[in-house]
């Protein structure tokens, strides 16, 4: 998905970018008795119609897919319990208990099944990315002290998935990681 | 005696500017070059680069606006040079004070110091009461300064005057709101609205760290409010640099000045709600936040691009489109920094969309589409008026083969050095990593190439600080 977002950004930053060298030159060509943009109200109306019906389609294509609402009317085959901490992750198929909080040393979960993600801080902000065999950034929530973030997802290919801390949380922050399997 | 002295502050404003960018865009070098490798520092020293990076870069491209906004205005209205020295003076020892709290005291929470991590102290204990002084420091100077031009502005204008109501629906109203004025006020306001939460936030931040305990904040509300300010302040100091390009562009160019009129009212101030809701998007991934705010947040971020796009991008358009213009490199500094402006503003549009967000949110998409419309676009937006400022009372005639120069370099180094961030995001490279884990070693060459090309945008810079200082340095020590 990345990928097409970063071909889609940079056809549109070329085409942004050809407007200006193409109203640049017009003016570096133009005679002294040019006189500009004709009906320049007329064109800037348009302008921006057409903008806010393309931003209007897309609002209302992408809105749908926001992670919030993803596989909601649906049960989870697995729940798997996450604290982040300064500078590491517990993960449990049980519920941690803040106080003693402890981990299970690794975590297998069910291909094309719903599994949800609680996640939670016992110290500072974190990040909790999941991030697919191949490096890829799949998913994603925080983890907030005080607050759970549910985090729901299927994974379709088997394997290791890596996580990451993605919210800069102190001076060990590139080092926080773990990673859980995919049968 | 009073232009002269608005002269001089403004000519001492830039020096300080030029000069604290210039330690920056090293700070952020050396960060690139850390993160590829070639550099090895301690995290605690790349963490502590990177918080001076973030929020000065902030800081002296906001001020940059604020003495830009400063200067033009006394065109209009008479402003305070107490308020505009006092704001400078803070910013001095806020600055100063900051660079202690993270060089000295290795304090590292990053320009987002996100509750609770200042907190949880790994530095120096004495560094996270200088830091949250040294921003207690900035937010009273510059909340000086807002109130100041505020008042100079609601001294002539009257309250619907200043936000050019009047034009909604007359054509031709018997007092004009200049655009200079209406989008100045606008982006005060926005500016004010910032910076009380900033105030709200230091007092909660300061309640906690000396109630010893007794007293805890909750870590959602923070991070809203921090956003608040961080993404607003952020926004306002672009916004200080179009008024002045509303102002100027037509005039450099030996154009007709622009004039307000019912659209360019309405967008403006449309554009203020958009501005103040569009923080939300920061929070995305806080699922636990009101759903009704993420899609505010999408939407108004959505809806900032309308005015942005259809009245300030197509105005320059307008006024540029098979019209002869007096091409020099103030203009072009303004031309080019909105074409910047316009490409950045398509990254961020990307990113602001929750379902794509869910894969850039703190990748390196994120400093790639944010760097995009700094430094290659606000950055501009100031250079165009300390060009500009400096010529009006230079000596010297302007060396266009170095203009050109520069303007190639810092272009050719500016694109190079954020298509490195862009690709970096679409690779899944974390932002704010100091070095990369083996499974994102393409973060590694990446950060080494975005390293050189900022290298190049640097030796850009580097020629205009030195003609522009040394004709700031000529009008400080003038005796007129």
């Amino acid at each position: 998905m990345q990928h097409s977002l970063l071909i889609l950004f940079l056809a549109l930053a070329a085409a942004a970018i050809a407007v200006f060298i193409w109203v640049f030159s017009s003016s570096r060509r133009a005679s002294a008795e040019q006189s500009g943009m004709k009906s320049p109200l007329q064109k800037r109306l348009w302008f921006i119609l057409i903008l806010t019906v393309v931003l209007g389609i897309f609002a209302s294509v992408t809105l749908p897919k926001s992670p919030y609402y993803l596989f909601a009317n649906e049960t989870p085959a697995a729940v798997v319990h996450v604290a982040a901490r300064q500078f590491s992750f517990l993960l449990s198929q049980k519920a941690i208990d803040p106080e003693h909080p402890e981990g299970e040393d690794s975590i297998v979960l069910p291909a094309n099944k719903l599994v949800e993600f609680r996640v939670t801080s016992l110290d500072v902000n974190h990040g909790f990315a999941i991030y697919s065999p191949s490096n890829q950034l799949i998913a994603q929530t925080q983890a907030m002290p005080g607050y759970v973030n549910r985090l729901r997802w299927k994974f379709t290919t088997p394997g290791t998935y890596h996580v990451f801390c993605l919210e800069f949380c102190g001076m060990a922050h590139q080092i926080m990681r773990t990673s859980f399997t995919v049968k | 005696m009073e232009a002269s002295r608005l002269k001089k502050i403004t000519a001492l404003w830039i020096v300080i500017v030029l000069v604290l960018f210039v330690v920056s865009i090293s700070l952020g070098i050396i960060m690139r070059l850390n993160q590829g490798e070639v550099l090895h520092l301690s995290p605690i020293t790349f963490y502590s680069d990177m918080t001076v990076h973030g929020l000065t870069m902030i800081g002296i491209w906001f001020v940059a606006g604020m003495a830009a906004v400063n200067y033009v205005m006394e065109r209009y209205v008479p402003t305070g040079k107490g308020a505009n020295v006092f704001a400078l003076i803070c910013t001095v020892i806020g600055v100063l004070m900051l660079w202690a709290s993270a060089f000295i005291g290795h304090f590292h929470a990053g320009w987002t110091f996100l509750y609770p991590l200042p907190f949880r102290i790994a530095w120096a204990a004495w560094a996270t009461p200088l830091f949250l002084f040294s921003l207690s420091v900035l937010t009273l100077g510059w909340l000086v300064w807002t109130l100041s031009m505020m008042t100079a502005l609601l001294r002539k204008y009257s309250f619907t005057q200043v936000f050019a109501w009047q034009h909604f629906r007359n054509k031709n109203p018997e007092k004009e709101t200049p655009p200079f004025v209406l989008i100045s006020m606008i982006t005060l306001v926005g500016i004010l609205t910032c910076l009380i939460a900033a105030v709200v936030l230091l007092v909660l931040l300061f309640a906690e760290f000396y109630s010893h305990g007794t007293f805890v904040n909750d870590a959602l509300l923070m991070k809203n409010l921090t956003y608040f300010f961080g993404h607003t302040i952020a926004n306002e100091m672009l916004y200080l640099g179009l008024a002045v390009i509303y102002e100027l562009f037509a005039e450099v160019s030996g154009r007709p000045k622009w004039k307000t009129t019912w659209y360019v009212a309405i967008a403006w101030n449309l554009s203020l709600v958009f501005i103040l809701t569009a923080f939300f998007h920061h929070l995305y991934m806080d699922f636990v936040q009101p759903e009704g705010l993420q899609i505010v947040g999408q939407l108004a971020s959505y809806l900032a691009s309308l005015p942005a796009a259809g009245v300030t991008v197509f105005s320059i358009f307008i006024a540029v489109y098979r019209n002869k213009l007096n091409w020099n490199l103030t203009n072009m500094l303004f031309f080019i920094g909105v074409a910047g402006w316009v490409v950045g503003g398509l990254g961020a549009v990307i990113d602001a969309t929750i379902s794509n967000n869910f894969v850039l949110h703190n990748t390196l998409w994120v400093p790639g589409h944010f760097h995009t419309y700094n430094a290659l676009g606000n950055v501009l937006f100031s250079l165009g008026f300390f060009q500009w400022f400096s010529l009006q009372y230079a000596k010297n005639p302007v060396n266009s083969r170095s203009s050109g120069l520069m303007l190639t370099l810092l272009v050719l180094g500016g694109i190079g050095f954020l298509a490195a961030f862009y690709f970096g995001g679409a690779d899944s490279i974390p932002r704010r990593y100091s070095n990369y884990p083996d499974e994102l070693a393409a973060g590694k060459t990446l950060a080494i190439i975005g390293g050189a090309f900022a290298s190049i945008y640097l030796l850009g810079i580097l020629i205009f600080f030195v003609k522009v200082s040394k004709r700031c340095f000529g009008i400080l020590f003038s005796r007129s």
